[in-house]
């Protein structure tokens, strides 16, 4: 039977102020009177994962050997929407945690995150990162709130097994919306599968439209000075929802589920059951070694892109310092940060170690990404690990190539993941009722987009 | 009706009860003599249990909802404000509408069948307890699992489940689901399925406490099987009723796991709930202000609608 009333969900809100208020405020760390800093930092690989989990402890060790006076406090935390906002309130939140492009927006907008602009060493390495994959961590006054440490844009995923069933070339993949319409047919066509498919819910169908928008000429928020605009009614996004309305109705190679999130998607291209769809570049991991889909089969190619196109919507990890530590644990994380996430870019020992502990755990080594730091370095890095490298490259040469000229464009800057809730509906009303109108939901979501940015 | 209802209630209060303070009664010294500390001593867990535990959390959601937090830097004073932001969301009142729909399908579906499961069972002179563990199986399963499962069952392909059976009656496929119109029906199914068991066992217990003898009378009478039930078994189960109807009453206002699970409140908000919205807003826009704010609202609301309930069925519990 259910509990009693709503006081239920009141009290469970506000446990995690009540714990606030116990918990001293505490960073997750703490300086002590002998000098010494202490760090707790997240992202230890579990045991599942055994030499992944080994290498990274001998990395806490190794660090605290060259640091003598910082202690590192290795925990498996690892972020998640839900769960973040009472490990803050809880005061458990690790003072270096690893979070996604997605979120950082809003992270830095309630001041939850610490300003690092003034702890980063610009001649060091964290100095020196990928301009374009660092904006996704920096407010429009150009304050930094974190360091990007893994990268990737969104991309076309696609089956090549099916492409060759339904006598299309894999290695030539669709570089146009058109395109991708027209080989989701054939595949209808040919193959017992599904041509298309798309995110819907848990804020992805919003996340995905943006992409789309993005790829057909429009930002969905335009900055001016310091004032930020909702531009969702606009014809890049009409053009999107006339793609999905026209798969949906017109060709029927949509499928019949509309309520999808990150993983059921994955779960239905890696059984085979669906030829392409919009996804970032990283979750080759997800679908190959954690769901078994064939590594022969998996295709990746740069997100199309219409005559106006903007470019692709980035996506990967920055790792974030607690708003509640000290300047000297910032300094702490940081150069914690830099000896866990870039020793592998200029020191070849590490580099391998880590590349075989990664093999030895069943992941992948070379998967395809943006690199966050300079194309040099990164070859480098890679020449380093070239026996270790356990994934076909050749299969998405064209989506490596598209890294260093297409241009990845950041997030919505202000309340991205709301703003994709509100466009979660209007992606599912055109894919769930065929007379839905698509002016109508625009200029209803642009009104809900716009109550986001009033000041 | 009303005099006799407040005649034995008042009658039932002795005189010296209702005239004598505690004061003139005990004093202090007598009260640790009569072993009220040892009282207190014992109460002292249990104040702070609930004191720490709910009370205080309580309390601490009512600040909140007046109050603008990121959990990093000092809350600020916001009046009303996430009161009128929340009333001004576009989705609040597509929420309220799906929940008060919930409420009345489930009530419409939900509360006759365990009442009529129960009635059934109990007629069982053979294995009783069979049947009773039957219904009240669904209560076991973790109600994640039952929610993913009935998600499999509607399946809106063509060899779904739930579409198969149609199937061989000529009928859908239907989209179940993914149809705005089906998919808060399709819910209120599920959770009907899901809560009937509890409900069923608890009226099974009251139904072994009616008098055999009220039946045996009504059948020499005559009376049907249905004029039975009527007559004798709503009568003597209205009690029972009474709460349980409140309890479910509450408990559909409060639904929750089966949208966030079945269909992340889509499609088109179509089956957002207000426990969904206050979760949203908590946890995923990080705005604990409209959560704690919404879910005020929630909690005074039900607390009125339990306070009416109580007063319009007082006349039926004490006749």
């Amino acid at each position: 039977m259910k509990k009693q009333f709503g006081t239920r969900l009141i009290a469970g809100i506000a446990a995690g102020a009540t714990l606030l208020t116990l918990s001293a405020c505490s960073a997750g760390g703490q300086d002590s009177a002998d000098g010494t800093t202490t760090i707790t930092v997240s992202d230890l690989p579990g045991s599942d994962a055994p030499e992944a989990r080994k290498i990274f402890l001998d990395r806490v060790a190794a660090f605290e050997k060259q640091h003598p006076d910082i202690t590192v406090e290795p925990s498996e935390t690892i972020w998640a929407a839900d769960t973040f906002q009472a490990m803050l309130a809880g005061g458990t939140m690790p003072t270096v945690m690893g979070v996604p492009f997605t979120e950082m927006s809003g992270l830095i907008e309630r001041g939850q995150v610490a300003d690092i602009s003034d702890a980063i060493d610009q001649d060091s390495v964290l100095g020196g990162l990928n301009e374009n994959v660092q904006a996704v961590a920096q407010n429009a006054e150009g304050q930094t709130f974190g360091v990007p440490v893994a990268a990737y844009s969104m991309s076309l995923l696609y089956n090549r097994e099916l492409f060759t069933a339904a006598g299309l070339d894999p290695d030539d993949p669709p570089t146009t919306w058109d395109e991708v319409r027209e080989a989701a047919k054939t595949i209808e066509d040919k193959t017992d599968a599904q041509g298309f498919q798309t995110m819907t819910k848990d804020s992805t169908g919003g996340w995905i439209l943006t992409t789309q928008s993005y790829s057909r000429g429009s930002e969905l928020q335009a900055l001016d000075g310091d004032t930020v605009t909702a531009t969702v009614d606009n014809d890049a996004t009409k053009q999107a929802l006339e793609f999905y309305r026209t798969l949906r109705w017109d060709d029927d190679t949509l499928g019949s589920n509309f309520l999808l999130n990150w993983g059921d998607v994955n779960n239905a291209f890696a059984a085979g059951t669906v030829g392409m769809y919009v996804q970032g570049a990283d979750v080759w991991d997800e679908v190959v070694t954690n769901l078994g889909m064939s590594a022969d089969a998996v295709g990746i190619a740069p997100l199309p892109q219409s005559p106006d196109g903007l470019g692709t919507l980035g996506g990967g990890t920055v790792r974030v310092i607690n708003p509640k530590a000290t300047p000297e644990q910032v300094a702490a994380g940081l150069d914690w940060v830099e000896f866990l996430d870039f020793s592998k870019y200029t020191d070849e020992t590490v580099a391998v170690d880590d590349a075989k502990a990664t093999v030895a755990d069943g992941a992948s080594v070379g998967m395809p990404v943006v690199p966050v730091v300079d194309t040099d370095t990164y070859d480098q890095y890679l020449s380093w690990v070239d026996a270790e490298i356990n994934v076909p490259r050749e299969h998405f040469t064209a989506y490596i190539d598209s890294t260093t000229t297409l241009p990845i464009v950041p997030e919505p800057s202000v309340k991205a993941q709301e703003l994709y809730a509100i466009l979660d509906s209007v992606v599912q009303a055109v894919l769930t009722q065929e007379d839905a109108s698509i002016d109508d939901l625009l200029a209803q979501a642009q009104k809900s987009a716009e109550a986001l940015t009033a000041p | 009706m009303t005099s006799l209802l407040d005649g034995p209630t008042t009658a039932a209060t002795p005189p010296d009860a209702r005239s004598a303070s505690p004061a003139k009664r005990r004093s202090p010294v007598t009260w640790v003599r009569r072993g009220g500390l040892t009282t207190l001593l014992f109460f002292l867990p249990l104040l702070f249990s609930f004191g720490f535990f709910a009370w205080f959390p309580i309390v601490r959601g009512i600040v909140m909802s007046v109050q603008q937090t990121n959990f990093v830097t000092d809350p600020a004073f916001v009046g009303l404000d996430n009161f009128a932001a929340v009333l001004a969301d576009p989705v609040f009142p597509t929420a309220v509408g799906n929940t008060v729909l919930f409420t009345v399908l489930a009530l419409l579906f939900g509360f006759p069948v365990p009442l009529l499961l129960s009635v059934v069972v109990a007629e069982f002179r053979r294995m009783r307890g069979f049947a009773s563990v039957l219904a009240y199986l669904p209560v076991i399963i973790p109600p994640v699992a039952a929610v993913l499962l009935w998600k499999t069952f509607y399946d809106p392909r063509p060899d779904g489940l739930f579409n198969t059976v149609l199937g061989w009656f000529g009928a859908g496929p239907l989209a179940w689901l993914n149809d705005g119109g089906l998919a808060l029906p399709a819910i209120v199914l599920q959770a009907t399925w899901a809560g009937a068991g509890t409900a069923t066992i608890i009226y099974i217990a009251s139904l072994m406490t009616i008098r055999t003898e009220l039946y045996e009378a009504a059948e020499i009478d005559g009376a049907t099987v249905l004029r039975r039930f009527w007559h004798v078994t709503l009568p003597q189960l209205r009690n029972v009723i009474f709460v349980m109807l409140l309890l479910q009453l509450i408990g559909t206002f409060q639904i929750f796991t089966e949208p966030y699970i079945m269909t992340g409140g889509g499609p088109d908000n179509r089956t957002t709930s207000i426990l969904l919205l206050i979760y949203r807003y908590a946890f995923l826009n990080g705005d604990y202000g409209k959560a704690t704010a919404l879910s005020l609202m929630l909690a005074i609301f039900l607390a009125l609608l339990s306070i009416v309930y109580f007063r319009l069925t007082r006349r039926w519990s004490a006749s």
